[in-house]
């Protein structure tokens, strides 16, 4: 009755070897949800734990040794591409996420146990919370949750049609909205921002969908490749085409957070527990980037000059409203959050490049972007005030001869942000301000130059803060960091001196990565 | 010998001496001092050193040079080497550094919130930037030289200066970054400029010197360039932070910040904006020596109004500034090397009256002016050091600034001599502004405030022989700068089309402006 | 033959279904009202807020909602597959039990969790 469907019908192919780092994150996931399921609470978060991390570290190993090698394929019957960029992005992904879980880790800083609440169903202030917090439960769903983000963002950055890029969007986001909402402290804040950044996140995806069906009904065709092809034998459905483009970048703006779709960024970055905010600014960003830079790159490569003006505008917007608006910030929580949305403006100067050095650039600077948010992120979690982190700026006054180490440590960070030599966040810039010369747009390079200046005000202002301001008399305590939060904190500062310094190899492997595959 | 990295471990020393002073335990403050002292004296050994076995009239631009390949995918190298312009003025800054670790001795030791371990470390961090700086020959080198030079006095200015030690420290630090952030963009506008001139892009200073780039970039890449020198000079309109900075530094680190680090922009001009922009830098010529004008008289003029003395020396600095930039622009091989010169001598002698002035603050307490009265008569020594100073800064025949001044005044009479003439009322105005503060001082009667204040300690004689010495040697005998100096400026002139003025024209002959457009059309 | 044609039809039997259903249901069934019958249906909560709680209901009403909808879509995956599991092959039978293993392994952590209990 349905001879249509017979006709040439072959079976998908899948290419194990190239999607394994995906499955292996998966598949550990999967694990996870069984432990929850019939592990007994004991040693259930140990096993949480173990099977996290050494999940991220097979991954890793996986795809540098089986995937890295046969790259530039595209897998499951075209729907997935493993070229160098998605390789690169997946290798980011998995390093930030390790850094971030280590994070996670931690049950030395808070004196009641990790940074997550034992059960995020119960009410908070509760009988039963503080029965639950008695008995030092924690809720380990972190693990498992934390773990299909982690996959969802490593095929969002891969995926090569619009139904795989939708889907992967969600599985990233879905279990990000969980997570923002188990802070154990200051439940009823981190729970708005759960519901909030879920709300606005569902929202853009429905821009995002909309957007996607534009670009379907425009090419005929949910593969990138196919897109592309379309636009270069032009089928003359240009309005369909305009709208498509821009709902898809009013999508993708959202979860970089640019301007101004940025408004939920430091809402949700204060309340969310801060390992997970460390993840979300490090790891989304670099998902979200990567696939931006998949689809205008690759699908609509050849429409550059129809979306970069619309860039521009984005761009400049995001690098000016960002830095004035974390000038008045007085939570630093909120002050990292906007200078998030400054940093996003200025990877967004590199993508606006629309060249192999502005993919490589952009590459290079979520690197170093990564590197120091985590680490910035860390130490925030050391600062308290009796039990919940200190967050107000004028706690961390005086903090440099407290501890000379966390106030160093942070400096770093904060230089590198402000992009002082011989930071990571410096070769960043430079990279991505090379790439917009040579792409064209030196009037962004001159204001992301202003405005760079103006960014280092308000980093600046926090080192004057620790360095030069006197302690308040009721200092908060400085929580010593558990062997977890210090690896973490070190592996990001060595990466981002050793970026800052010797930058070259990972140039040179952004460059050699820097070719998408259509 | 050639093969020896001498730049190299001029600049890194310090900072390896840095690193260790900075981690000595608590307890071990007068070590980190001798170690600190002990350095700076190596390292002036080591100039010394390079200093004789430099060769003035050597047909390759630069010598001691190293260059090994950084960031390669950029063309980025790091490479070092001095010619006669960057081996003055290093050997100035190393000669220098003693001086002020020594004159900073005891600056730290009632800081109740930071350790003298962490003082030496960042003046030893600072002098190792600051030789980088000027030996670098690679562009990239040279600009995160020049930024990170800023954190060590932002700290030095934050933590150990006084009074409004926070907003002058942040001052600094904002108007350097954004003058070296605009310098950014116009390094990566140059960047690609030689990709496309060159075929590969490069941050190289012998290739980028004398590349053809066209006329209306290279006036757009020039305001980068020269924006960023200017904020640093520091130029009226944009000198403000400096009087804040020096006021609120101690004087160690406004004799580093004002004799030594400002330099690094007219180092610069000579260097970078003129080889790499002749056409702009003609064209752009009036305007700058406009300013410089503006300089000299405004500097002149708010410094006579100063009741602060340290804000007294930084604005007499950016009257001195002006001169400098004046000679630079002259485009006269009289000018430039008298400009070299000048910048040597501005460096000593405000060095002289940074640290004698710190001295007088550091006995009474306060920094104004009114709070002293009659020093002489109870300190004699330490008032002569101060008028000797003072002198210094005013051009006195026999000191070095004296003959910067006049070499300046020559060359640029030259090409602008309208600018010369006006300039020369800057000197009027200098010797008003130091011998009020000298007579305001030291003169007169013995009052209450200074009763009891003591003369000169060795220690302090120490401080100040050197730079007399120093003083007087160039003033008196200035062959050797000059015939160090003089090559390099010649090369640097020889970028442009401007013929030179020949100094044995006669002065009648170059009455107007007209004089650059006929050296334009021979 | 148009395959809209078969659609049509389809449309026309259920809506034919619907109509005979409720018009039968009218005719031969017995009248009798109460409260109950005369409200609105809404799969077993309360319409209207009630005048107590504030129209509180058990969160346990959207775990069952959930649960009945994901193992819900798990039935309508397994159509495709069942009109060409034989062009699929042993490729598709492995693909799909891997779809119901992983969906086995949710219902696995619902109902060891007691997500299954009411009460």
């Amino acid at each position: 009755m349905m001879p249509h469907l017979a006709d040439g019908f072959t079976s998908p192919t899948f290419e194990y070897q190239l999607l394994a780092p995906m499955l292996i994150v998966f598949g550990g996931a999967i694990v996870g949800v069984l432990v929850e399921a019939f592990t007994p609470r004991g040693p259930r978060r140990t096993v949480q734990v173990a099977l996290g991390l050494v999940t991220l570290v097979v991954a890793f190993v996986v795809l540098l040794a089986v995937t890295r090698p046969k790259l530039g394929d595209l897998a499951a019957s075209g729907t997935v591409a493993i070229d160098g960029p998605a390789v690169f992005f997946q290798g980011t992904i998995l390093v930030l996420a390790l850094l971030s879980f280590l994070l996670f880790v931690e049950r030395g800083v808070d004196s009641a146990g990790d940074a997550f609440t034992p059960s995020g169903a119960t009410i908070p202030g509760s009988a039963s919370e503080r029965e639950l917090v008695a008995a030092r439960v924690s809720q380990t769903e972190v693990w498992p949750l934390a773990l299909f983000s982690v996959g969802g963002m490593m095929l969002f950055v891969a995926s090569n049609d619009l139904l795989t890029f939708f889907v992967a969007l969600e599985v990233m986001s879905l279990p990000l909205y969980l997570l923002v909402g188990l802070a154990r402290r200051r439940r009823l804040l981190s729970q708005e921002a759960a519901l909030k950044y879920f709300l606005l996140g569902s929202f853009s995806s429905a821009f995002l969908l909309f957007g996607s069906a534009f670009l379907f009904g425009y090419s005929g065709s949910i593969s990138f490749t196919g897109i592309y092809d379309s636009l270069s034998s032009g089928v003359g459905l240009d309005p369909l085409l305009l709208i498509g483009t821009g709902m898809v970048a009013i999508g993708l703006f959202f979860k970089v957070g640019a301007v101004p779709f940025h408004s939920w960024v430091p809402d949700v970055y204060q309340g969310a527990p801060t390992p997970v905010t460390a993840f979300m600014a490090a790891a989304t960003k670099v998902a979200a980037f990567g696939a931006m830079l998949r689809i205008f790159y690759v699908a609509l490569g050849d429409y550059d000059w129809n979306w970069r003006p619309m860039f521009w505008v984005v761009t400049i917007l995001t690098i000016v409203v960002g830095s004035i608006l974390a000038i008045t910030q007085t939570d630093i929580k909120r002050m990292l959050a906007y200078s998030s949305v400054a940093q996003a403006g200025f990877i967004l100067t590199g993508v606006t490049a629309a060249s192999d050095s502005g993919l490589s650039s952009t590459m290079f600077y979520l690197v170093a972007y990564g590197f120091a948010t985590i680490g910035a992120f860390a130490l925030v979690t050391l600062v308290r005030d009796g039990t919940s982190e200190a967050t107000h700026l004028s706690r961390w006054a005086g903090l440099g001869r407290r501890s000379p180490i966390i106030a160093a440590v942070l400096s770093l960070f904060l230089l590198s942000f402000a992009g002082i030599p011989l930071t990571s966040g410096f070769i960043g810039k430079f990279l991505v301000f090379e790439a917009a010369v040579n792409g064209g747009a030196t009037p962004l390079v001159i204001v992301g130059a202003i405005f760079s200046a103006v960014a280092a005000f308000f980093y600046v202002r926090v080192i004057v803060l620790m360095y030069f301001s006197d302690p308040p008399d009721d200092a908060p305590s400085l929580a010593l960091p558990g062997a977890a939060t210090t690896l973490a904190v070190a592996v990001c500062a060595a990466g981002t001196v050793a970026l800052g310094v010797v930058p070259g190899p990972v140039i040179d492997l952004a460059q050699e990565a820097a070719a998408f595959i259509r | 010998m050639n093969d020896f990295p001498v730049l190299s471990i001029l600049g890194l020393l310090p900072f390896a001496a840095a690193v260790v002073v900075g981690f000595l335990p608590h307890g071990r403050e007068l070590l980190a001092k001798q170690i600190a002292l002990v350095v700076s004296l190596v390292m002036l050994a080591l100039t010394v050193a390079m200093a004789i076995s430099f060769e003035p009239n050597a047909a390759e631009p630069f010598q001691f040079v190293e260059k090994t390949p950084w960031i390669e995918q950029f063309g980025i190298s790091y490479a070092l080497g001095v010619d006669g312009i960057a081996l003055v003025l290093i050997a100035m800054a190393v000669s220098l550094g003693p001086v002020v670790i020594l004159a900073g001795w005891n600056d730290a030791d009632d800081n109740e919130r930071h350790r003298p371990q962490t003082y030496f470390a960042l003046l030893l961090a600072l002098l190792g930037t600051i030789v980088f700086v000027f030996a670098a020959t690679d562009l990239f080198l040279f600009y995160v030289a020049f930024e990170v030079m800023l954190i060590p006095v932002y700290f030095l200015i934050g933590m150990f200066g006084r009074g409004q030690r926070t907003y002058a420290a942040v001052k600094f630090l904002l108007y350097s970054l954004f003058g070296g952030l605009l310098l950014l963009a116009a390094l990566i506008g140059l960047y690609v400029v030689s990709a496309r001139e060159l075929g590969t892009g490069t941050f190289d200073w012998t290739l980028l010197a004398g590349m053809p780039i066209d006329p209306d970039t290279q006036k757009i890449l020039f305001a980068g360039f020269f924006f960023a020198f200017a904020v640093k000079a520091p130029m009226v309109p944009v000198h403000t932070w400096l009087p804040d900075a020096a006021a609120s530094a101690t004087p160690a680190t406004s004799t580093l910040l004002v004799g030594v680090l400002d330099k690094v922009a007219t180092f610069a001009m000579l260097r970078m904006v003129i080889p790499i922009f002749p056409d702009a830098s003609e064209w752009a010529a009036p305007f700058v020596v406009t300013l410089a004008v503006i300089s000299i008289v405004y500097g002149a003029l708010v410094a006579i109004g100063q009741t602060d003395m340290y804000r007294l020396i930084a604005y007499t600095s950016v009257s001195h500034f002006g001169f400098i930039i004046l000679g630079i622009f002259a485009f006269t091989e009289i000018g430039g090397s008298g400009s070299v010169v000048y910048m040597v001598a501005h460096g000593l002698s405000t060095a002289a009256l940074f640290l004698v002035a710190g001295f007088l603050v550091k006995r009474r307490g306060s920094s104004l002016i009114p709070s002293f009265g009659g020093v002489q008569r109870v300190a004699p020594l330490l008032a002569g050091f101060f008028l000797v100073a003072g002198l210094s800064s005013l051009a006195m025949p026999g000191l070095a600034s004296f003959v910067g001044e006049l070499t300046v005044l020559i060359g640029s009479y030259q090409r602008w001599p309208v600018a010369a003439v006006i300039a020369v009322i800057g000197i009027v105005l200098s010797s008003l502004y130091v011998l009020i503060m000298y007579q305001r001082v030291a003169q007169g009667p013995e009052t209450e405030n200074v009763k009891g204040m003591r003369d000169a300690v060795p220690r302090e004689v120490v401080v100040f022989a050197p730079i007399l010495a120093l003083t007087l040697a160039v003033g008196i005998f200035p062959k050797p700068v000059f015939d160090v100096v003089n090559p390099a400026i010649e090369r640097t002139y020889s970028f442009l089309q401007v013929a030179p003025v020949e100094p044995e024209v006669p002065v009648g002959d170059v009455t107007t402006d007209g004089a650059a457009t006929d050296g334009e059309d021979s | 033959m148009n395959p809209i044609v078969p659609i049509l039809f389809l449309g026309l039997l259920a809506f034919g279904f619907a109509a005979f259903s409720i018009l039968a249901g009218s005719l031969s069934g017995p009248k009798r009202y109460s409260r109950v019958k005369l409200d609105a249906y809404e799969c077993g909560i309360e319409p209207t807020p009630q005048p107590i709680g504030g129209g509180r209901f058990p969160v346990k009403y959207y775990l069952t909602a959930m649960l009945f909808i994901l193992f819900d879509i798990e039935i309508v995956f397994l159509y495709p597959w069942a009109v060409a599991f034989d062009q699929l092959a042993i490729f598709g039978l492995i693909e799909m039990l891997l779809f119901i293993l992983t969906l086995g392994v949710a219902y696995a952590y619902v109902w060891r969790r007691g997500g299954l209990e009411w009460d």
